[in-house]
């Protein structure tokens, strides 16, 4: 193989292309791992995050709905706290459905407990007495398990925007990954087709070259072609036919 | 110059590293890390390029002393820039000037190294990492010129370049046979001390990576504190007693084992070079002793594991020797300087070299006393050439030349003086370590870019042997 002209040509982009399909590979693969982390960071941190705001921003209605109801607005606390309280559920499935990181069932559990003595204080009473005007009963009781829920929240919240941060870290490097190769193959190929173009020149141009040379230098009294080709490929196939050729005509002329 | 009879022997350089790198890879793969397709991606890249000179150019036997040079300086140069491509593309603390340093560092055996969290990398890159100082540590063109079927004459002409003509006065073979008892003792060595470190208690992976750093005196460690890590004190003295045998002359280790007339018991060189050792380590260990640092077995350990880290050229750390007496550091600092033997895997000045040099300085003492004497001139009973006497001297003017001007350089960059002067000759003696904000338990993640980028050309000085690069130079302008 080594000997033919075609084959040596024919290797030499072979290794071009694989370099450039290994290249591009390795960019699939590690951009496949970056989709992935987008995906993680969308699906495991982002969605929870966004429930998290929104239970803390359900039981602070709740709140604001008491201090209505201690204001005398009954009617109008008992519906925004309703809704609230069907907000908060709602998003806190979301979170519950949604575990992802290390340890992250405690914080909901958490939630759970701390929302479950927050709304004991408030489901039953407020439909049952009258607390115009009693702020004992708010500081006492809702105040410190509203506080105690909202932290609960938080901690929740916190966990997933550190894992959020940790992913974004990885989601860099993992895009720089997915780049190097191709940087790397730009340069490789650069590099390679320089020195592809040694090669070809060095082991074909300068033959051709010379054997052009050779023939233009050639005298009436020569035998065969001056030339100094030691492939043993097409090329110095081509040199031997023309010097057989040559004595053809010099036997043929004798 | 033969350009293709160059790119072939690359070839091989290139085919050698990928053999590395794909079994760093395998690591990756094993433990699932991110490191798999960088170390992968860069192995094909040196199967790709190690290709073409197959398809181009025949087997080539004679080699001429300049393509020999230039062999042996690209080799390196080539390897470096292969071995920054799994830093690089891995990403993390591993910068483009930090890639080209850890890769410099690896090969040329120093050792320093800019990352701060070592036990952060994957063990496939921590591989790649040790296996760096292995390939670099013997050379790897002496790895190529094993594996060489048709290359009697090359063989010759590279091994005159790639190893000095003071070192093969111990080396009484043929070409052949100093490159496989250089190959034998070095592989030896390794796979004994492998074994010896997991009977310590050592992981395998830990055993592996921390014998290929010893046997090629590099000093990458696979943990943040190095050797401090494990705490131990078997593990010290195994260490130890490894360093001291890899910066030994890998010949006369040969000659010991196998019971030659040349071994380490004979030659004289070996034992002045091991009395010197025994003398550092004694003042430093009074010295820290005695100034209430360590208790007295305590001293003798820690004093004896950094005079034969830093004098081996190794550069491991079993403790933080910033924060030792002054005394103590001039010490260390004279065997950063001194550097372990020829023939060893050190690099730097080497110990032979200043040997030689007391031994000149006594010759002209002699003639300055006596005009006409003929003085003999030997070492280990071998005679010196007044060519090879005065080359000598010559290297160590410019080995001395080329720290002075780095350290200038690093000031230059506000690097403070203590830190530019420690780090300019740790990195030219390939030692590793230095003081300052490059100590025995830091690195050199601090340098400015630039200052990174000069002492990394001090490891390749200091590797290369400077005159080989400068020789190479004078040869790239065509005057040589």
């Amino acid at each position: 193989m080594g000997n033919k002209l075609k084959y040596k040509i024919l290797a030499s982009f072979l290794l071009l292309v694989s370099l450039l399909v290994i290249a591009g590979t390795v960019s699939i693969i590690e951009f496949i791992k970056l989709s992935k982390t987008v995906t993680a960071i969308i699906d495991d941190n982002y969605k929870t995050i966004e429930a998290t705001k929104t239970m803390a921003e359900s039981i602070e209605r709740i709140d604001s709905g008491i201090l209505l109801h201690i204001l005398g607005e009954k009617e109008e606390s008992i519906k925004i706290i309703q809704a609230a309280d069907i907000m908060f559920i709602e998003s806190f499935n979301v979170a519950k459905n949604n575990i992802t990181e290390f340890n992250e069932s405690i914080y909901i559990d958490n939630i759970t407990e701390n929302y479950n003595i927050f709304k004991s204080y408030w489901i039953n009473n407020l439909y049952q007495h009258n607390f115009q005007g009693d702020l004992n009963w708010y500081h006492n009781q809702i105040h410190l398990s509203f506080i105690n829920t909202k932290q609960a929240i938080t901690n929740l919240m916190y966990i997933n925007q550190n894992s959020l941060y940790n992913h974004s870290t990885q989601l860099k490097e993992k895009s720089q990954r997915a780049i190097m190769p191709g940087i790397v193959s730009i340069i490789g190929s650069i590099v390679f087709l320089v020195m592809l173009n040694f090669f070809i020149t060095k082991h074909y141009i300068t033959p051709i070259t010379e054997l052009s040379e050779a023939i233009k230098n050639f005298d009436k009294n020569d035998k065969y072609l001056h030339s100094n080709i030691n492939s043993k490929d097409e090329l110095k196939k081509l040199e031997t036919d023309i010097n057989n050729l040559i004595t053809k005509l010099q036997y043929n002329k004798i | 110059m033969r350009t293709e009879v160059i790119y072939k022997f690359l070839s091989y350089v290139l085919l050698f590293n990928a053999v590395f790198l794909f079994i760093a890879a395998a690591i990756s793969l094993f433990y699932n890390e991110s490191s798999a397709y960088p170390l992968m991606f860069s192995g094909f890249i040196c199967i790709i390029f190690c290709a073409l000179p197959f398809i181009f150019v025949d087997n080539i036997d004679d080699i001429n002393f300049n393509e020999g040079i230039a062999i042996v300086v690209i080799s390196w140069l080539t390897t470096c820039i292969i071995g920054m491509l799994p830093y690089l593309m891995w990403g993390g603390e591993f910068s483009l000037i930090n890639s080209w340093f850890e890769s410099v560092s690896g090969y040329t055996t120093t050792g320093s190294s800019i990352l701060n969290n070592i036990e952060g990398l994957p063990k496939g890159l921590l591989f790649w990492r040790s296996s760096t100082h292995w390939i670099g540590g013997v050379g790897v063109i002496i790895f190529v010129l094993l594996i060489l079927p048709h290359a009697t004459s090359s063989r010759l002409t590279i091994l005159n370049t790639e190893i000095n003509e003071l070192s093969k006065a111990n080396f009484k073979f043929r070409a052949k046979k100093i490159i496989q008892v250089l190959v034998i003792v070095y592989v030896g060595l390794t796979a004994l001390q492998t074994v010896a470190l997991i009977l310590a208690g050592m992981n395998s992976f830990d055993a592996i990576n921390h014998s290929f750093a010893t046997i090629a005196t590099g000093g990458f460690s696979t943990k943040n504190s190095s050797l401090a890590y494990f705490n131990s004190e078997i593990i010290d003295y195994i260490v130890i007693f490894f360093m001291i045998l890899a910066g030994i002359h890998f010949g006369l280790l040969f000659g010991t084992f196998t019971g030659r007339r040349e071994n380490i018991f004979k030659s004289k060189v070996v034992k002045i070079f091991l009395l010197v050792l025994l003398s550092g380590v004694i003042l430093v260990s009074l010295k820290l002793f005695f100034s209430g640092t360590y208790n007295f077995m305590d001293s003798i350990r820690y004093g004896a594991f950094q005079v034969i880290s830093l004098g081996t050229t190794t550069g491991f750390a079993n403790a933080d020797s910033f924060a030792w007496p002054p005394f103590t550091h001039i010490i260390l600092i004279y065997f950063t300087i001194q550097c372990a033997m020829m023939g060893s895997t050190s690099g730097g000045l080497k110990f032979d070299r200043i040997y030689l040099f007391f031994k000149s300085l006594k010759k002209q003492l002699t003639l300055i006393k006596h005009p006409k004497a003929i003085v003999s001139f030997k070492m280990n009973n071998i005679h010196i050439s007044d060519h090879l006497e005065t080359m000598t001297l010559v290297f160590i003017i410019l080995y001395i030349f080329s720290f002075f001007v780095t350290t200038v350089i690093l000031t230059f960059l506000n690097v403070d003086l203590y830190t530019a002067f420690s780090a300019s000759i740790a990195t030219i003696g390939n030692v590793g370590p230095g003081f300052g904000e490059v100590s025995s338990l830091s690195n050199y993640s601090e340098i400015p870019s630039i200052g990174k980028f000069v002492l990394t050309i001090n490891m390749l000085l200091g590797r290369l042997e400077i005159l080989n690069i400068f020789a190479f130079l004078i040869l790239k302008r065509g005057n040589f």
